[in-house]
């Protein structure tokens, strides 16, 4: 990873300067926009095939079990390797794509028994991993930053301070020795101890020691001010590295499995005819659902993480059938609620409008990934109610115009089937063919303005007819009711 | 003395389902007389389950009345049984012959009250009929496809209806059912019940019913098999390909 | 697939058909139950020092009804395949105990009405998201969740920040807090609690009914207020299950315990019942735990005992079981394999026109391996077969055995 980030920083500087790109990386604003857009583009590309297999509960569950990937990995690590592991140390990222994979296997076993059905084997399985996964966090883990409450919310705040340090010019460590002049030497009683030899007792034996010698690398060095050398510095939070490599994985895995992908998603069974092997690509998939949210446990936790996966592919699948332009919107509307959502928990939108100052005396200052998950609940609404498709303004509207040309067929149907009939006076008479169809006379009268008004029907002498274009409308639609013919 | 019965058993009138708009059932008026054994058949999709469906109020009228031995069905719902297609519960469901059969008394018990003796003995009749009286304390997973539409059977029987509707009691049943449950059905029939079967099989169409409706989202043809099951009318209702396909042309 | 008896004939006994309904095995489970109860109270108190005082009774108590109320409800919605349904309301809770807590305060009976107000507003987003969009009850569902579990934490994060002192009251909320159960919300929870059982008890016949076949249950009631009615319960029991499970793992204590019951029972009553006694035991157990050591948090202790639950309950029920299940393929299996030697011997027999001819061990132990000499053993303890060198015979019995065996069969 250091590497990899000493390769973008090299290129960076092609373009610009070092304190430049140190100003970006030292505002927590764009710091936290940047990884929770690409915690939202990853979850946002994978979410898609996710709800096209109706598998986000899967995710819900895969996202919360993967801390006992996580916790078990970390105790090994620690304390039977001696290792000091983060986040995103290889081991960790393994234990959770194994719990992951785990959870999806053991619910499909549980499923197998035949004994208990469906979701509710998901319900059984993810609140016992998850739930030993919590107490070893409360008992074995307590002098680690991993505690309960980052579990369920984690904080961007943390990946932003949490970085690599990259020096460029000025690097060479800095040793003191006593014989420095930043070095802070003084006497020091080495026979005292309390209630025995006093430092002002002859007794005393006295050495010169050095209190702040030894070898400290460049950036120390210059912050503890005991050098005039300023190193030339880059600070690179490690979860941007983490999260664009998990990013880039995801893309690539998408683009070279597209098609395998849409057929599996669309139609397991004949994908599995045509030799492609959809069980194998379903555990692909679960595994980079799992690396995916470990990446982005630091930033938003174990439970928030979902929403990144499900609302934002769902705000999506309102906007539009395609599924290539679901991939494209999927991860954009996740990006821009990450952006949205930080101002909205620093009450500050845009960065420049400032609404906390509307309710005074409130310190707004809530969390991050939460106001993101709200940011993209807020565009999952929009969508519902304004989509041209599926919004619900749409809907009333094409419901309406629906159901008008439904009573409309009603009636029609009704005169067709009895105006050539004996008992037609009685079954065709205004005042009374509401009765007929259970309306009341309001809604019949208004139908029948209508199909007056497109000259479909006459009314003579109390009795309706249909006009010749209106035999032709009637029987035209009444071919096209019937099935098998 | 008048006739106090009133002579139609299920009179629908301008009957219209819709699903979305589309419609599933079109203006449809079915007149049927009481005592009579009849089959509904029609292609599938043709509306025939959402027919009974709107009947019994399962699902929207979008127009048309339905009525009961002149009443609406809310005045007259005691006198109304119902056999659900096979598949439609979930047969692991913890609870036992006995107890499915009793819930066809539910109706006639109201809210809250509890089956008591009397129950469990019109239960265990029933259960007679269908010919599952050993298999009373079993749970219901445990029995055959057959079994278990003769116990959904057994409970439409408790209920004691005049006029029952059943959806698809032949799908899927072994021999000995089918013939067991024809058996009830024309029992039924001679103690004056009306009964109304969505069924598939156009080969025993004549031999199982006297009267036949067919149906194709528009009424094609209602009245007496002899009459109405006519290959012109078969023709209508399934058009001619698939009737072909099915080797009764 | 069973074989099918013509209706006609009088069918053969089942055996089980006159059995009563089994409230002995009830009364055998609350039995066992007990004795777990006691032998749980003894470990604690001689080996880990929990001391059974006032107080951690209380905790247990709530704990215990707590349970007890989600295993009996949760019964329904395992039963109507809604398992997960109780994770989205559970989670679409926490808005509600955050917004009740900044405007009265921390106030229990306050904190659940909020929850109760906020589950609700989740289920009808959820019907109305699934009946007016293409998007399916698991997406609505993990929609809703993240969501309002999202809202809920924002508002938290909210008021942590302006009173430091009363953050500890709400986050137990999200991991369960068993020992924040005093008395006066004990009362509250029994309360509550009774009148749930009194109308599921009331109700049992149409809440049953609505479960198992709603299509039916609407041609001779009306439905939707049961619907409601059950609806009702499952939120009322969620919110206030929320105590002791927290908002992540509420789903399980709903669930498990009415997984674990269906293992053992052929009835809705026995598997309510039986589910009580679980959630009960789950839930008592999980409270003392965590009450005795205050590090842990109550939910996943909860959904710990729960889970051990389900595991013994899958593994070893009658009739359903792992274990059961297993055993009953190698019986089977077994037999069949003694079957199948003792007709090979018949057939050896005939083919050389004598009953009683002797046949070499080699034709059976290549036949059927291991298994066969096995069952040759059983065949000769059993007096059907005897052996001289490495040959074998029929006896008499063993030669009526095989005919009959062959006659069955054809």
């Amino acid at each position: 990873m250091y590497g990899l980030e000493q390769v973008i920083i090299q290129f960076l500087l092609n373009f610009t300067s070092q304190e430049s790109i140190n100003t970006i990386l030292n505002d927590p604003r764009i710091v936290a926009i940047i990884i929770g857009g690409l915690v939202a583009a990853s979850g946002g590309l994978l979410g898609v095939f996710l709800k096209l297999r109706h598998m986000s509960l899967t995710t819900d569950a895969i996202s919360h079990t993967i801390l006992l990937g996580i916790v078990v990995a970390f105790i090994v690590m620690s304390s039977i390797l001696g290792l000091e592991p983060d986040l995103s140390s290889p081991g960790l990222i393994l234990g959770a794509a194994l719990a992951g994979v785990g959870t999806v296997i053991l619910t499909e076993l549980v499923q197998r028994s035949g004994l208990i059905k469906g979701d509710t084997a998901l319900g059984l399985v993810f609140p016992l991993l998850f739930a030993i996964a919590v107490l070893l966090v409360s008992r074995f883990t307590s002098n680690i930053h991993l505690d309960n409450d980052s579990v369920i919310v984690g904080e961007i705040g943390v990946a932003w301070a949490n970085t690599n340090t990259h020096c460029y010019t000025g690097c060479e460590d800095v040793v003191i020795t006593p014989e420095h002049p930043a070095a802070r030497v003084g006497r020091v009683c080495t026979n005292c101890s309390p209630g025995g030899i006093n430092p002002r007792s002859p007794e005393a034996v006295f050495t010169e020691q050095c209190s702040n010698c030894g070898t400290y690398n460049a950036a120390e060095a210059w912050a503890q001010g005991l050098t005039d050398v300023q190193p030339l510095l880059v600070l690179w939070p490690r979860s941007i590295t983490t999260m664009g490599v998990i990013t880039l994985l995801n893309v690539a895995f998408i683009l070279i499995f597209y098609k395998e992908l849409k057929l599996a998603s669309f139609d397991a069974a004949l994908a599995r005819a045509l030799g492609f092997k959809p069980g194998w690509l379903h555990y692909t998939l679960m595994i980079l659902v799992s690396i995916t949210a470990v990446g982005a446990f630091d930033a938003v936790g174990a439970v928030l993480v979902v929403a990144f996966f499900i609302i934002p592919p769902a705000t999506a699948y309102l906007l539009t059938h395609r599924l290539g332009w679901m991939l494209i919107l999927s991860p954009f509307l996740g990006a821009i609620s990450a952006l949205v959502g930080y101002d909205l928990a620093r009450a500050n939108l845009l960065g420049w409008l400032p609404f906390s100052e509307l309710i005074p005396g409130l310190t707004w200052n809530t969390s991050i990934s939460a106001a993101m998950v709200i940011a993209q609940f807020i565009v999952f609404l929009l969508a519902w109610a304004l989509s041209p498709e599926q919004g619900f303004v749409a809907a009333m509207l094409r419901r309406q115009n629906q159901r008008r040309h439904f009573e409309d067929q009603v009636v029609m149907g009704h005169i067709l089937n009895h105006q050539e009939t004996l008992e037609a006076s009685q079954e065709l008479a205004t005042d009374t063919l509401h009765q007929h169809f259970r309306w009341t006379p309001a809604r019949t009268q208004q139908v029948l303005r209508r199909l007056r008004r497109l000259q479909l029907i006459v009314i003579t002498q109390n009795r309706v007819q249909l006009t010749e274009p209106g035999v032709r409308a009637a029987l035209s639609f009444e071919q096209t009711l019937r099935t098998g013919s | 003395m008048p006739d106090q019965t009133p002579p139609i058993a299920l009179d629908i009138e301008d009957l219209t389902v819709a699903y979305r708009s589309q419609p599933v059932v079109w203006d449809l008026d079915l007149h049927v007389p009481p005592g009579v054994l009849m089959a509904i058949v029609g292609p599938n999709g043709a509306g025939k389950s959402t027919l009974i469906k709107a009947a019994l109020g399962l699902v929207p009228r979008a127009a048309g009345s339905v009525h009961f031995f002149g009443k609406p069905y809310d005045e007259v719902r005691l006198r109304v049984g119902y056999v659900p297609q096979r598949g439609s519960v979930d047969w692991d469901f913890p609870t036992t012959v006995l107890d499915l059969t009793l819930m066809g008394l539910y109706g006639k018990l109201g809210w809250i009250r509890r089956p008591g003796r009397a129950e469990f003995d019109r239960a265990m009749h029933a259960l007679e009929q269908v010919g599952l009286q050993d298999f009373a304390h079993r749970q219901i997973g445990q029995l055959s496809g057959g079994q278990q539409q003769r116990s959904f059977i057994a409970r439409a029987l408790v209920q004691d209806a005049d006029l029952y509707f059943m959806d698809e009691p032949f799908a899927a049943v072994d021999a000995v059912t089918e013939a067991a449950i024809v058996n009830l059905l024309q029992e039924l029939r001679s103690l004056q019940r009306t009964v109304i079967v969505v069924h598939h099989d156009l080969d025993t169409v004549t031999d199982y019913f006297d009267h036949v409706t067919l149906l194709n989202v528009e009424l094609i043809a209602s009245g007496p098999t002899t009459e109405a099951f006519t290959e012109a009318n078969i023709r209508r209702t399934y058009g001619s390909r698939t009737l072909k396909a099915l080797g009764v042309s | 697939m069973q074989r099918e008896l013509p209706s006609s004939v009088p069918l053969m006994t089942d055996s089980n058909s006159r059995r009563p309904a089994l409230p002995g095995g009830i009364w055998r489970s609350l039995g066992i139950t007990l004795m777990a109860i006691l032998l749980f109270v003894l470990i604690t108190n001689q080996f880990f020092n929990v001391r059974y005082d006032y107080t951690l009774l209380v905790v247990a108590l709530g704990g215990a009804v707590l349970g007890l109320l989600s295993g009996v409800i949760g019964s329904f919605a395992v039963l109507r395949q809604q398992s997960l349904m109780g994770d989205a309301l559970s989670h679409a809770a926490l808005p509600g105990v955050a917004i009740a807590f900044m405007l009265v305060g921390r106030q229990m009976g306050a904190l659940l009405i909020g929850a109760a107000i906020a589950s609700w507003l989740g289920a009808q987003f959820i019907r109305a998201v699934t009946s007016t969009t293409r998007i399916k009850q698991d997406a609505a569902m993990g929609i809703t969740l993240a969501a309002f579990f999202a809202i809920g934490l924002a508002l938290l994060t909210i008021i942590q920040g302006q009173q430091n002192a009363s953050q500890a009251g709400l986050a137990q909320f999200i991991f369960g807090q068993a020992a924040s159960i005093r008395l006066d919300s004990l009362l509250t929870i029994a309360l509550v609690g009774s009148a749930i059982l009194l109308i599921t008890a009331l109700f049992w016949k149409e809440l049953k009914l609505l479960t198992f076949d709603p299509v039916f249950a609407a041609t001779i009631m009306r439905t939707q207020p049961v619907e409601a009615l059950l609806s009702t319960l499952i939120v009322v029991v969620i919110v206030m299950g929320l105590q002791v499970a927290g908002v992540i793992l509420m789903v399980g204590l709903l669930i498990a315990p009415a997984v674990a019951a269906r293992q053992w029972s052929r009835r809705l009553d026995q598997m309510v019942v039986l589910a009580g006694i679980f959630g009960a035991f789950a839930g008592g157990t999980g409270a003392i735990i965590s009450a005795a050591d205050s590090g842990l948090p109550t939910g996943p202790l909860i959904i710990i005992m729960a889970s051990i639950i389900v595991g013994v309950s899958i593994l070893f029920a009658p009739e359903r079981g792992v274990v059961w299940e297993l055993w009953k393929q190698r019986r089977e299996r077994v037999s069949f394999a003694r079957r199948n030697v003792l007709i090979s011997l018949y057939r050896h027999a005939q083919s050389h026109g004598d009953n009683y001819a002797w046949a070499p061990q080699e034709l059976i132990t290549g036949l059927y391996d291991g298994p066969g000499k096995r069952a040759l053993g059983w065949l000769e303890q059993h007096n059907q077969a005897v052996k001289s060198g490495t040959r074998w015979q029929l006896t008499g019995s063993g030669l009526q055995a095989a005919e009959q065996f062959l006659n069955e069969h054809r």
